[in-house]
């Protein structure tokens, strides 16, 4: 059976239709093309139309087509199967070239102390290290602009209105808001402790900076006093609680320091545990 | 504490495979004696520097062993201890043992490395032993001792399929050929074997796959490095027809000095183990390992490019033999799948592997120690014949105890 050089290149859906219809034998590959194109019905009519890939050179040689096939019809040459339009290259070349950055990552592989691992080969880390392509790209670009816009969200309060022309051109926070920013950022992923605490301070800085908080607070209570401004009530001054008992460990004393072998009770202990002195009247009182 | 009851010694004779009986020996706690050792040389009768050297490094890697010379050396008696490897307190300082090689040795340190990387696995606390002195040959040798490359890339790596794999190292600190009139080096090297079982893993290797790649270490101590690039041209020249992914590295490294006092200098050393050598690795699909080895004589006068078409050809040769094990791995690989689990393990090999020499007297050597005989049938391939050894679950006495 003469298959013809057009039936090879992908006719309009209705076109093969007719041939089919028209042909009475059919081959195995008219059959196929059949049932393709009656999928390709079925999906049209439910979804868009098919956009089928168009080959300029293709519909050119369709013009030719029905000639060929009549001509070559008679003669028994039953032309180029699909299987033998594809080429198989077979290179013999030098083998493979490392440049000199994989020369050196495998030298240190195979030159280091251990016994070589047979697991990953060099080559192999390059290949899966391709060129990302546009589509990645893009996506990639996309994840960034995201992460930006929620930053921005998330730190707008940050921004200083005087600053804000200048830092508009890198979109990042600079100076000290870009400390403040980063300590928001770290806060998010769990810090514990701020990066603008300072570690260790001498004491006497310490207590100057406690003081004058406690100043300005009270001149702030006062002067809204004075005005007649109703603040928030003021938190419990620290000296005021009771100091909570320190955690003791398992293996201490429950009462008193043990110091040198032996356990010594200070006076407040004594009277803690001797509990409430009973005075003369009391007595009188117990029956 | 009761002992076990001891038998007699088991007897051979000759210095040929006297390393080996002497590491079956400490692998299975059975004593040895070993007489006739060279009784017709006149001249140095008795044991050889490198093989009393050997049972000095049995000694410092085990504890509670005894050794027995008779007075000319012809005779051993040899009662292992446990191994302990490089214990503290056993003569390790800072947990390396050092192990001084005399300057009379011929052997390259291959010759002490095998063995100890046998015995590693079954040592109680890691083995970390520093071969140096003036008899450390790091190249391969013309007795037939492969090179400490050949050593860290092709024998090494076989340890993997038996699940011992982590903290392996091989430090090359110092290269050497062989020194003037074939013996001596200059060389120094590491062995650190951080990785003990107790009992390696069943080994089913029946398919040795087709080589992917090549790789091999060109080496020149106190010569040219141009000397590697010949060895390297002509060995892929003829490699690369066959496996494309060939690569060779090339080291170049000052030859070694080693003291030679004078008597008016003291202080005096000299220069030893020039040369250059080749080792190279060919490794298949499913990780069997071939390897080839040259080194150029210590009488010198062989061109590179003969040296490095010869190790070529004999890595080819190699490759033809076929099975899962070169004839320079099949010892330890056999010899590992005897301490094993009481199950059995296959391991295919080339017909000419199994019938070399060396393997048939480690059948013999293995049977005498009480290990189980082997299996042998054909192979699916022809030329390759699959082994089957049953385990006698030795394994690591010192791990059985603590």
């Amino acid at each position: 059976m003469a298959v013809s050089l057009g039936k090879r290149k992908r006719p309009e859906p209705k076109k093969v239709v007719a041939k089919k219809t028209a042909k009475a034998e059919k081959s195995e590959s008219d059959s196929d093309d059949d049932i393709r194109a009656r999928f390709q019905r079925a999906f049209e009519a439910r979804f868009k139309p098919l956009e089928t890939p168009k080959v300029p050179v293709r519909q050119d040689a369709s013009g030719d087509e029905s000639d060929e096939a009549e001509v070559q019809a008679d003669s028994d040459w039953s032309g180029i199967s699909d299987e033998e339009d594809a080429v198989e290259v077979v290179e013999h070349g030098p083998g493979i070239e490392l440049d000199r950055e994989e020369q050196k990552r495998e030298m240190k592989a195979f030159m280091s102390s251990k016994p070589p691992s047979s697991k990953e080969s060099i080559s192999n880390i390059f290949k899966a290290k391709s060129k990302p392509t546009e589509d990645e790209a893009g996506e990639s670009d996309n994840l960034k602009h995201d992460l930006a816009l929620q930053r921005l969200l998330k730190e707008s309060h940050l921004l200083d209105p005087t600053t804000f022309g200048t830092a508009q051109s890198t979109n990042e926070p600079s100076g000290k808001s870009r400390l403040k920013a980063l300590n928001l950022r770290l806060e998010d992923l769990g810090a514990k402790k701020g990066i603008m605490d300072q570690a260790k301070m001498p004491l006497s800085h310490l207590r100057g900076i406690k003081a004058k908080a406690i100043s300005r607070e009270s001149k702030r209570r006062k002067e809204a006093a004075e005005n007649g401004i109703i603040l928030e009530r003021a938190k419990g001054t620290m000296k005021g609680k009771p100091e909570r008992k320190r955690e003791r460990g398992v293996d201490g004393p429950g009462v008193g320091k043990f110091r040198g072998g032996t356990l010594s009770l200070s006076k407040k202990d004594v009277r803690a545990i001797e509990g409430p002195k009973k005075s003369g009247f009391g007595k009188g009182k117990r029956r | 504490m009761t002992t076990a009851p001891t038998s007699a010694p088991l007897k051979f004779t000759g210095s040929k495979y006297l390393a080996q009986r002497l590491t079956l020996a400490t692998l299975t706690g059975r004593a040895v004696r070993i007489s006739q050792i060279r009784p017709g040389n006149h001249a140095n009768p008795g044991l050889a520097p490198h093989e009393v050297s050997f049972l000095r490094l049995l000694d410092a890697i085990t504890n509670g062993s005894q050794i027995e010379f008779s007075y000319t050396g012809t005779t051993v008696l040899y009662k292992p201890g446990l191994i302990t490897g490089s214990a503290a307190g056993y003569g390790a300082e800072g947990g390396v043992l050092q192990h001084d090689l005399p300057a009379e040795c011929e052997r390259g340190v291959s010759y002490f490395l095998l063995p100890l990387c046998l015995l590693a696995p079954f040592s109680k606390v890691p083995v970390n032993v520093r071969f140096t002195g003036p008899g450390v040959i790091t190249s391969s040798t013309e007795i037939g001792d492969v090179s400490v490359d050949t050593v860290r890339t092709a024998i090494l790596p076989l340890f993997r399929s038996f699940g011992i794999e982590r903290n392996i190292e091989l430090r090359v600190l110092q290269r050497s050929n062989t020194g003037k009139d074939g013996r001596g080096g200059g060389g120094e090297v590491q062995l650190i074997f951080g990785h003990q079982v107790r009992l390696p893993k069943t080994l089913h290797m029946l398919n040795a796959g087709r080589v992917k790649r090549v790789r091999g270490v060109a080496y020149s101590t106190g010569v040219a490095g141009a000397n590697n690039a010949r060895l390297i041209e002509t060995a892929r020249g003829l490699l690369n027809q066959f496996v494309p992914d060939t690569y060779i590295f090339s080291d170049v490294s000052a030859a070694p000095l080693i003291a030679a006092p004078e008597r008016n200098n003291p202080a005096a050393k000299k220069k030893t183990g020039l040369g250059f050598g080749l080792s190279l690795v060919a490794e298949t699909s499913s990780g069997a390992f071939y390897s080839a080895d040259i080194a150029s004589p210590p009488s010198g006068g062989e061109a590179p490019e003969e040296l490095g078409r010869k190790c070529a050809l004999q890595l080819l040769e190699a490759i033809e033999q076929g099975g899962c094990a070169s004839a320079v791995a099949a010892p330890t690989m056999l010899s590992l799948m005897a301490m094993g689990s009481e199950d059995v393990g296959r391991i295919t090999l080339g017909r000419d592997v199994v019938g070399s020499e060396g393997v048939v007297q480690l059948a013999r050597d293995l049977r005498a120690f009480g290990m189980s005989g082997w299996g042998l049938r054909e192979g699916d391939e022809e030329e390759e014949i699959v082994v089957s050894i049953v385990g006698r679950g030795v394994g690591n006495v010192g791990r059985k105890i603590v």
